[in-house]
């Protein structure tokens, strides 16, 4: 896998877009003491994130995705149960539950706090990441690399 | 308008400087009860007064056993040194209060609080409830506020039924002297509920601030003392306190009372304080996981609490040392959340000059008169019409 030179990023095939729909994810290489990276489909638009959760460090994006409910006051006034806002777009850490904005990492219970993203582009049909290498594996040694690019391809088996 | 100089010697012990005259001092929990049934006669329907007659005050209360003589300093009880106008003082007298502490300490507001009443919302028969307490304002309207202008005056309200509440405060509510309604923390259900609302909205048209004093917890149809149901002793519902202060401060915020009504403000008095830096920051770690539940709480609960609450000092817990006093207060907020409370005449009463370790000025400031200037819109001090 080539370093971007440009910002020092690395390219990561994730898989072909079609096979990642609207509402699903994929778990990039969240093992071996790495954080990993989340690529999630949202209406149409990619967008990957470091599965790392800025306020204690869980695995941020394992966590639920809806959306985040508003009301503009409280049930006494009697104005209409609180609406959804951002649907689908709302991720959760399992660690507490503190929100992000899918689209943008801002935490919605933080303004201080966002998690870090990264590209995301379609190349010859393929959802391409350029990560940060810090977030990805130690390469392997050059015989497993075969078996490690599966790996990276694989989907991943959170909820 | 009786006040003196604040010159004399008063009895608090260690006590050796003079007091204060350059910075207010407002006192948020001054406790004016009557020493007797017929005290209300003259202001009860007569169908009520019959009934007391006949059968007594009725208003229930929980067993405990506190100390004798209502709880009064002794100091300032009938046949104890200190006693000058009434052979049945139990401390709440008008001209004890002048003589003993407002003159003494120049105390530019003190708000009562009331007690007699505090029952009254768990009284079962809400017209009677509510007859008691427009007969026990009208008396302390009629006894106290008429006899000093420093005395500024928290209603007594029964939330019983929640519009004949709001007729009261319409009946008093414009009145200068008027600055708080007080409820007790013993109640049938937690503040932020919305059948309190109307009462809530009421306090905010009239500019009242919304007081809540313990008392009457586990009595009549209030709930148990404690979350875990009813202690054996006084002492123990006494120090399990905070965590009725702390229920009705959470149920406030999550039931969105403060964006209904953005004016309005709590005064929590004699619960002590520094639960207030703990509970904070636990309803702040809460909001950030679990806000969905509560979407109209649109801002940190802790926000919340330096806008709208405030925390009457008595009684002032005394940390290890100085050091981690401060500390606390730092962390409550004490700058914008505390307010200077006496408690006056009771045997746990906080004097102003004991009570604290040396505050610095500004800080002074703001929990002497600063703080609960604000909170009830009054004039920077209190001439009366003539220096003192």
């Amino acid at each position: 896998m080539p370093l971007n030179a440009e910002n020092d990023l690395r390219r990561v095939v994730v898989g072909k877009a079609s096979e990642l729909g609207p509402g699903e994810r994929k778990i990039v290489v969240p093992f071996r003491g790495r954080a990993g990276i989340g690529v999630f489909n949202v209406a149409g638009q990619y967008y990957a994130l470091r599965n790392l959760c800025p306020h204690k460090l869980g695995p941020l994006c394992v966590g639920r995705v809806s959306g985040r409910p508003v009301a503009a006051a409280p049930p006494s006034s009697y104005q209409g149960v609180p609406e959804i806002a951002l649907d689908d777009q709302v991720l959760r850490c399992p660690w507490h539950l503190w929100e992000f904005d899918l689209t943008t990492g801002q935490c919605l219970v933080d303004p201080q706090m966002r998690v870090k993203m990264y590209p995301v582009v379609i190349e010859d049909e393929q959802l391409v990441v350029y990560a940060d290498p810090a977030d990805l594996p130690v390469p392997p040694p050059a015989h497993t690399r075969a078996m490690q690019a599966q790996e990276v391809a694989e989907p991943d088996n959170a909820p | 308008m009786t006040t003196m100089p604040g010159t004399r010697i008063i009895t608090a012990p260690g006590w050796t400087g003079q007091p204060r005259t350059d910075i207010g001092l407002i006192d948020c929990d001054v406790h004016q009860v009557i020493t007797k049934p017929e005290d209300l006669y003259p202001y009860l329907p007569r169908i009520y007064k019959q009934q007391v007659i006949e059968q007594g005050l009725r208003i229930p209360t929980s067993g405990y056993f506190n100390v004798p003589q209502n709880a009064a300093r002794t100091d300032l009880a009938a046949n104890c040194d200190g006693d000058k106008h009434n052979p049945f003082n139990d401390g709440s007298v008008y001209e004890t209060l002048r003589d003993e502490h407002l003159d003494v300490w120049n105390v530019d507001y003190a708000l009562l609080t009331g007690a007699s009443m505090y029952g009254a919302s768990i009284v079962p028969d809400p017209d009677y409830a509510a007859a008691l307490c427009s007969a026990f304002n009208d008396w302390t309207i009629e006894h106290w506020l008429a006899r000093d202008e420093r005395l500024i005056m928290a209603m007594a309200i029964s939330t019983g039924d929640p519009q004949l509440a709001v007729q009261e405060i319409e009946r008093l509510g414009s009145n200068p002297r008027v600055r708080a309604i007080m409820l007790p923390t013993g109640n049938r259900m937690p503040y932020g509920n919305r059948f309190y609302h109307p009462i809530w909205e009421a306090c905010e048209r009239h500019g009242l601030v919304l007081g809540i004093h313990i008392g009457n917890e586990g009595a009549g149809m209030a709930g148990p003392p404690t979350g875990v149901g009813y202690p054996t002793y006084y002492i123990e519902t006494r120090m399990a306190r905070p965590q009725m202060a702390m229920a009705h401060a959470v149920s406030l915020i999550a039931e969105g009372v403060f964006e209904k009504f953005p004016q309005l403000k709590v005064l929590i008095d004699e619960v002590d304080q520094f639960w207030v830096a703990g509970l904070m920051w636990h309803m702040d770690a809460d909001w950030k996981s679990l806000r969905d539940q509560t979407p109209w709480v649109k801002r940190l609960p802790s926000e919340y609490v330096l806008d709208h609450i405030r925390v009457g000092s008595q009684p002032m817990l005394e940390a290890a040392n100085n050091e981690q006093f401060m500390c606390m207060l730092d962390a409550m907020h004490a700058e914008r959340t505390l307010v200077y409370s006496s408690d006056w005449p009771h045997w746990d009463w906080d004097d102003p000059a004991t009570t604290f370790p040396k505050l610095p000025e500004r800080l002074h400031r703001r929990v002497f008169a600063d703080n609960a200037r604000e909170m009830f819109g009054l004039p920077q001090r209190n001439t009366g019409g003539e220096a003192h």
